[in-house]
Protein backbone atom coordinates (compact mmCIF):
# COMPACT_ATOMS: atom_id res chain seq x y z
CA UNK A 1 0.00 0.00 0.00
CA UNK A 2 1.19 3.48 -0.81
CA UNK A 3 -0.33 6.80 0.61
CA UNK A 4 -0.08 10.30 -1.42
CA UNK A 5 1.01 12.76 1.21
CA UNK A 6 -0.43 16.05 0.48
CA UNK A 7 3.24 17.47 1.68
CA UNK A 8 5.44 14.99 0.49
CA UNK A 9 4.08 12.86 -2.42
CA UNK A 10 3.58 9.21 -2.61
CA UNK A 11 5.39 7.47 -0.45
CA UNK A 12 5.54 3.41 1.07
CA UNK A 13 3.22 2.06 3.93
CA UNK A 14 6.64 1.53 6.14
CA UNK A 15 6.46 5.29 6.41
CA UNK A 16 3.91 5.78 8.49
CA UNK A 17 1.97 5.08 11.04
CA UNK A 18 -1.60 4.49 11.94
CA UNK A 19 -3.70 6.39 14.33
CA UNK A 20 -7.30 4.38 13.82
CA UNK A 21 -11.04 5.94 13.61
CA UNK A 22 -10.74 9.79 12.65
CA UNK A 23 -14.21 9.94 13.56
CA UNK A 24 -14.36 10.23 17.33
CA UNK A 25 -14.96 14.00 18.84
CA UNK A 26 -13.35 14.94 22.37
CA UNK A 27 -16.69 15.04 24.42
CA UNK A 28 -17.11 18.69 26.79
CA UNK A 29 -15.74 19.26 29.39
CA UNK A 30 -18.17 17.64 32.21
CA UNK A 31 -19.61 15.21 29.83
CA UNK A 32 -21.16 12.47 31.67
CA UNK A 33 -19.19 9.12 32.22
CA UNK A 34 -20.72 7.03 28.95
CA UNK A 35 -19.56 9.60 26.50
CA UNK A 36 -15.91 9.65 27.52
CA UNK A 37 -16.30 5.65 27.86
CA UNK A 38 -17.67 5.79 24.12
CA UNK A 39 -14.95 8.36 22.92
CA UNK A 40 -12.09 6.07 24.63
CA UNK A 41 -12.82 2.94 24.11
CA UNK A 42 -15.73 1.85 21.79
CA UNK A 43 -14.81 1.83 18.31
CA UNK A 44 -16.96 1.10 15.02
CA UNK A 45 -15.50 -1.99 13.26
CA UNK A 46 -16.00 -0.84 9.31
CA UNK A 47 -16.12 -3.01 6.47
CA UNK A 48 -15.78 -0.68 4.22
CA UNK A 49 -15.60 3.31 3.57
CA UNK A 50 -13.39 4.58 6.53
CA UNK A 51 -12.23 8.04 7.89
CA UNK A 52 -8.53 7.31 9.19
CA UNK A 53 -5.91 9.28 11.05
CA UNK A 54 -2.13 8.45 9.57
CA UNK A 55 1.02 10.12 10.91
CA UNK A 56 3.82 10.22 8.27
CA UNK A 57 6.63 10.02 11.00
CA UNK A 58 9.08 8.25 9.08
CA UNK A 59 8.56 11.88 6.07
CA UNK A 60 7.27 15.09 6.91
CA UNK A 61 6.22 14.00 10.80
CA UNK A 62 2.25 15.58 9.38
CA UNK A 63 -1.06 14.03 10.69
CA UNK A 64 -3.40 13.29 7.73
CA UNK A 65 -6.77 12.41 7.61
CA UNK A 66 -7.07 9.55 5.05
CA UNK A 67 -10.61 7.99 3.70
CA UNK A 68 -10.22 4.17 2.80
CA UNK A 69 -11.95 1.08 1.84
CA UNK A 70 -10.93 -0.96 4.39
CA UNK A 71 -11.69 -3.98 2.63
CA UNK A 72 -10.08 -2.92 -0.80
CA UNK A 73 -7.19 -0.62 0.92
CA UNK A 74 -9.01 1.71 -1.98
CA UNK A 75 -8.29 5.07 -1.16
CA UNK A 76 -10.23 7.78 -1.77
CA UNK A 77 -9.12 10.84 -0.41
CA UNK A 78 -6.04 12.47 1.76
CA UNK A 79 -6.12 15.86 3.66
CA UNK A 80 -4.17 17.01 6.27
CA UNK A 81 -5.44 16.83 9.90
CA UNK A 82 -6.53 20.03 11.26
CA UNK A 83 -3.75 22.35 12.50
CA UNK A 84 -0.85 20.21 10.21
CA UNK A 85 2.38 22.23 9.84
CA UNK A 86 1.61 26.13 10.94
CA UNK A 87 -2.28 25.64 10.01
CA UNK A 88 -4.27 27.40 12.14
CA UNK A 89 -7.19 24.70 13.62
CA UNK A 90 -10.61 25.57 12.67
CA UNK A 91 -9.05 28.67 10.49
CA UNK B 1 40.28 14.52 39.11
CA UNK B 2 39.05 12.92 35.70
CA UNK B 3 40.02 15.26 32.90
CA UNK B 4 37.67 16.78 30.45
CA UNK B 5 37.67 17.45 26.90
CA UNK B 6 35.52 18.98 24.95
CA UNK B 7 36.73 19.22 21.82
CA UNK B 8 33.52 19.32 19.29
CA UNK B 9 33.98 15.69 17.56
CA UNK B 10 31.87 13.71 14.19
CA UNK B 11 29.64 11.29 15.57
CA UNK B 12 31.62 9.07 12.93
CA UNK B 13 34.22 10.07 14.24
CA UNK B 14 35.14 6.64 15.34
CA UNK B 15 33.48 4.52 12.21
CA UNK B 16 34.43 6.72 9.24
CA UNK B 17 37.97 5.14 7.97
CA UNK B 18 39.21 7.71 5.32
CA UNK B 19 40.33 5.78 2.28
CA UNK B 20 39.40 2.73 0.15
CA UNK B 21 36.58 0.30 1.13
CA UNK B 22 34.79 -2.81 -0.69
CA UNK B 23 35.53 -3.90 -4.50
CA UNK B 24 38.70 -3.24 -5.95
CA UNK B 25 38.95 -1.23 -9.06
CA UNK B 26 37.22 2.48 -9.97
CA UNK B 27 35.50 3.41 -6.19
CA UNK B 28 31.92 3.26 -7.70
CA UNK B 29 30.31 5.23 -4.87
CA UNK B 30 32.50 8.36 -3.17
CA UNK B 31 30.82 8.80 0.81
CA UNK B 32 32.04 12.47 2.05
CA UNK B 33 31.04 13.01 5.63
CA UNK B 34 30.66 16.70 5.55
CA UNK B 35 31.76 18.42 9.11
CA UNK B 36 31.13 21.99 10.72
CA UNK B 37 28.74 23.32 9.86
CA UNK B 38 25.89 25.46 11.21
CA UNK B 39 22.64 23.86 11.01
CA UNK B 40 19.09 25.65 12.51
CA UNK B 41 15.52 24.39 12.07
CA UNK B 42 12.98 27.33 11.78
CA UNK B 43 9.35 26.26 12.23
CA UNK B 44 7.02 28.72 11.64
CA UNK B 45 4.64 29.26 14.78
CA UNK B 46 0.63 29.30 14.20
CA UNK B 47 -0.82 31.14 11.34
CA UNK B 48 2.67 32.59 10.52
CA UNK B 49 3.85 30.72 7.46
CA UNK B 50 3.44 33.96 5.72
CA UNK B 51 5.33 36.26 7.96
CA UNK B 52 7.87 33.52 8.15
CA UNK B 53 8.44 33.17 4.05
CA UNK B 54 8.62 37.52 4.26
CA UNK B 55 11.59 37.03 6.79
CA UNK B 56 13.55 34.22 5.22
CA UNK B 57 13.22 36.44 1.92
CA UNK B 58 14.35 39.32 3.45
CA UNK B 59 17.49 37.27 5.34
CA UNK B 60 18.03 35.38 2.65
CA UNK B 61 17.54 36.90 -0.36
CA UNK B 62 15.07 33.68 -1.59
CA UNK B 63 11.83 32.82 -0.93
CA UNK B 64 12.17 29.43 1.69
CA UNK B 65 10.72 26.36 -0.03
CA UNK B 66 7.30 25.57 0.30
CA UNK B 67 7.37 22.20 -1.32
CA UNK B 68 10.10 19.50 -0.95
CA UNK B 69 13.19 21.82 -2.31
CA UNK B 70 16.13 22.92 -1.51
CA UNK B 71 17.21 26.55 -2.31
CA UNK B 72 20.35 27.99 -2.67
CA UNK B 73 20.21 31.55 -0.80
CA UNK B 74 22.87 34.11 -0.17
CA UNK B 75 25.51 32.10 2.08
CA UNK B 76 22.87 29.39 3.10
CA UNK B 77 20.89 26.14 1.61
CA UNK B 78 16.90 26.36 2.62
CA UNK B 79 15.90 23.13 2.98
CA UNK B 80 12.39 21.80 3.32
CA UNK B 81 11.83 19.57 6.09
CA UNK B 82 7.94 19.27 6.63
CA UNK B 83 5.03 22.07 6.14
CA UNK B 84 5.74 25.52 7.00
CA UNK B 85 9.30 24.20 8.20
CA UNK B 86 12.44 24.32 6.61
CA UNK B 87 16.71 23.83 7.15
CA UNK B 88 19.18 26.72 7.11
CA UNK B 89 22.41 24.98 6.45
CA UNK B 90 25.69 27.39 6.28
CA UNK B 91 29.20 27.57 7.52
CA UNK B 92 31.28 30.45 9.76
CA UNK B 93 28.11 31.29 11.98
CA UNK B 94 26.78 34.06 9.59
CA UNK B 95 23.52 32.22 10.04
CA UNK B 96 24.03 30.52 13.30
CA UNK B 97 21.00 30.20 15.57
CA UNK B 98 22.22 32.98 17.42
CA UNK B 99 22.53 35.19 14.19
CA UNK B 100 18.90 34.34 13.31
CA UNK B 101 16.91 34.59 16.47
CA UNK B 102 15.98 38.92 15.55
CA UNK B 103 15.31 37.80 11.97
CA UNK B 104 12.63 35.15 12.93
CA UNK B 105 11.76 36.91 16.45
CA UNK B 106 8.11 37.32 15.26
CA UNK B 107 7.25 34.73 12.90
CA UNK B 108 8.95 31.08 13.77
CA UNK B 109 10.45 29.37 16.62
CA UNK B 110 14.41 28.08 15.75
CA UNK B 111 15.85 25.07 17.17
CA UNK B 112 20.14 24.39 16.70
CA UNK B 113 20.40 21.26 15.16
CA UNK B 114 24.42 21.62 13.98
CA UNK B 115 25.67 19.12 16.37
CA UNK B 116 22.72 17.20 16.39
CA UNK B 117 23.00 15.56 12.52
CA UNK B 118 25.36 14.37 10.57
CA UNK B 119 25.39 15.33 6.93
CA UNK B 120 26.99 12.74 4.29
CA UNK B 121 27.34 13.81 0.66
CA UNK B 122 26.97 10.19 -2.01
CA UNK B 123 27.98 10.79 -5.16
CA UNK B 124 29.81 8.24 -8.19
CA UNK B 125 28.62 6.63 -10.81
CA UNK B 126 26.71 3.47 -8.69
CA UNK B 127 25.71 6.03 -6.00
CA UNK B 128 21.95 5.96 -7.26
CA UNK B 129 22.18 2.19 -7.76
CA UNK B 130 23.82 2.32 -3.97
CA UNK B 131 20.83 4.67 -2.90
CA UNK B 132 18.00 2.36 -4.17
CA UNK B 133 18.72 -0.29 -1.56
CA UNK B 134 18.15 1.95 1.39
CA UNK B 135 15.51 4.49 -0.19
CA UNK B 136 11.72 3.86 -2.14
CA UNK B 137 12.42 7.74 -3.44
CA UNK B 138 12.70 7.80 -6.93
CA UNK B 139 16.11 9.16 -7.95
CA UNK B 140 15.95 8.99 -11.64
CA UNK B 141 17.00 12.18 -12.52
CA UNK B 142 14.21 13.23 -14.93
CA UNK B 143 12.03 12.64 -11.32
CA UNK B 144 14.39 13.88 -8.65
CA UNK B 145 16.69 16.92 -10.07
CA UNK B 146 19.28 18.91 -8.80
CA UNK B 147 17.12 21.19 -5.89
CA UNK B 148 14.71 18.41 -4.93
CA UNK B 149 14.32 17.41 -1.65
CA UNK B 150 12.56 14.75 0.63
CA UNK B 151 11.50 14.06 4.16
CA UNK B 152 12.13 10.33 4.03
CA UNK B 153 13.46 7.32 5.55
CA UNK B 154 16.15 5.00 4.95
CA UNK B 155 16.72 2.04 6.81
CA UNK B 156 14.22 2.77 9.29
CA UNK B 157 15.79 5.69 9.91
CA UNK B 158 14.47 9.08 9.18
CA UNK B 159 16.49 11.52 6.94
CA UNK B 160 16.36 14.97 5.41
CA UNK B 161 17.25 14.02 1.42
CA UNK B 162 18.33 16.84 -1.19
CA UNK B 163 20.01 16.93 -5.06
CA UNK B 164 22.50 18.99 -4.49
CA UNK B 165 24.34 20.41 -7.71
CA UNK B 166 25.85 18.00 -10.10
CA UNK B 167 29.68 17.89 -9.90
CA UNK B 168 32.46 19.29 -12.35
CA UNK B 169 32.22 15.88 -14.08
CA UNK B 170 28.04 15.77 -14.40
CA UNK B 171 27.57 13.25 -11.57
CA UNK B 172 24.70 13.60 -8.90
CA UNK B 173 25.68 14.60 -5.53
CA UNK B 174 22.98 13.58 -3.02
CA UNK B 175 22.69 15.17 0.38
CA UNK B 176 22.31 13.15 3.37
CA UNK B 177 21.21 14.63 6.83
CA UNK B 178 20.50 12.20 9.81
CA UNK B 179 19.79 12.09 13.68
CA UNK B 180 23.64 12.03 14.99
CA UNK B 181 22.76 9.35 17.42
CA UNK B 182 21.37 7.37 13.98
CA UNK B 183 24.73 8.10 12.07
CA UNK B 184 27.17 5.25 12.77
CA UNK B 185 24.24 2.76 11.83
CA UNK B 186 23.11 4.46 8.30
CA UNK B 187 26.78 4.85 7.87
CA UNK B 188 27.47 1.37 8.16
CA UNK B 189 24.58 0.26 5.99
CA UNK B 190 25.74 2.39 3.82
CA UNK B 191 28.92 0.88 3.67
CA UNK B 192 27.60 -2.71 3.36
CA UNK B 193 25.74 -1.29 0.49
CA UNK B 194 28.18 0.39 -1.62
CA UNK B 195 30.44 -2.45 -0.82
CA UNK B 196 30.28 -4.06 -4.41
CA UNK B 197 30.42 -0.96 -6.16
CA UNK B 198 33.93 -0.30 -4.94
CA UNK B 199 34.04 2.94 -2.07
CA UNK B 200 36.17 5.65 -1.56
CA UNK B 201 35.56 7.57 2.07
CA UNK B 202 36.46 11.13 2.75
CA UNK B 203 35.57 13.87 5.02
CA UNK B 204 35.48 17.79 4.30
CA UNK B 205 34.82 21.01 5.71
CA UNK B 206 33.10 22.29 2.78
CA UNK B 207 29.75 22.34 1.93
CA UNK B 208 28.81 21.36 -1.85
ZN1 LIG C 1 4.63 13.79 4.39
Amino acid sequence: MRIVCPFCGERELGEFTYLGDAKPVRPAAGAGADAVYDYVYLRDNIAGVMSENWYHGGGCRAWLKVTRNTLTHEISAIEPAAGAGAAKVGA
Amino acid sequence: MAEFSWDVRSPLDRALAVGRYGARGDAGVTLTEIRNFDLVQVMARRGKAAEMAKAAKARFGSAAPKTPQAVQGSDATLIWSGPDQFFVLSKGGKHAIGALGQAFAQSASLSDQSHARVLISVSGVKARAMLAKLSSIDLHSGVFAVGAAAATSMDHTSVTLWRGNDLADGLAVFNVLVFATFAESLWHTMLDSAAEYGLAIAHSEQLA
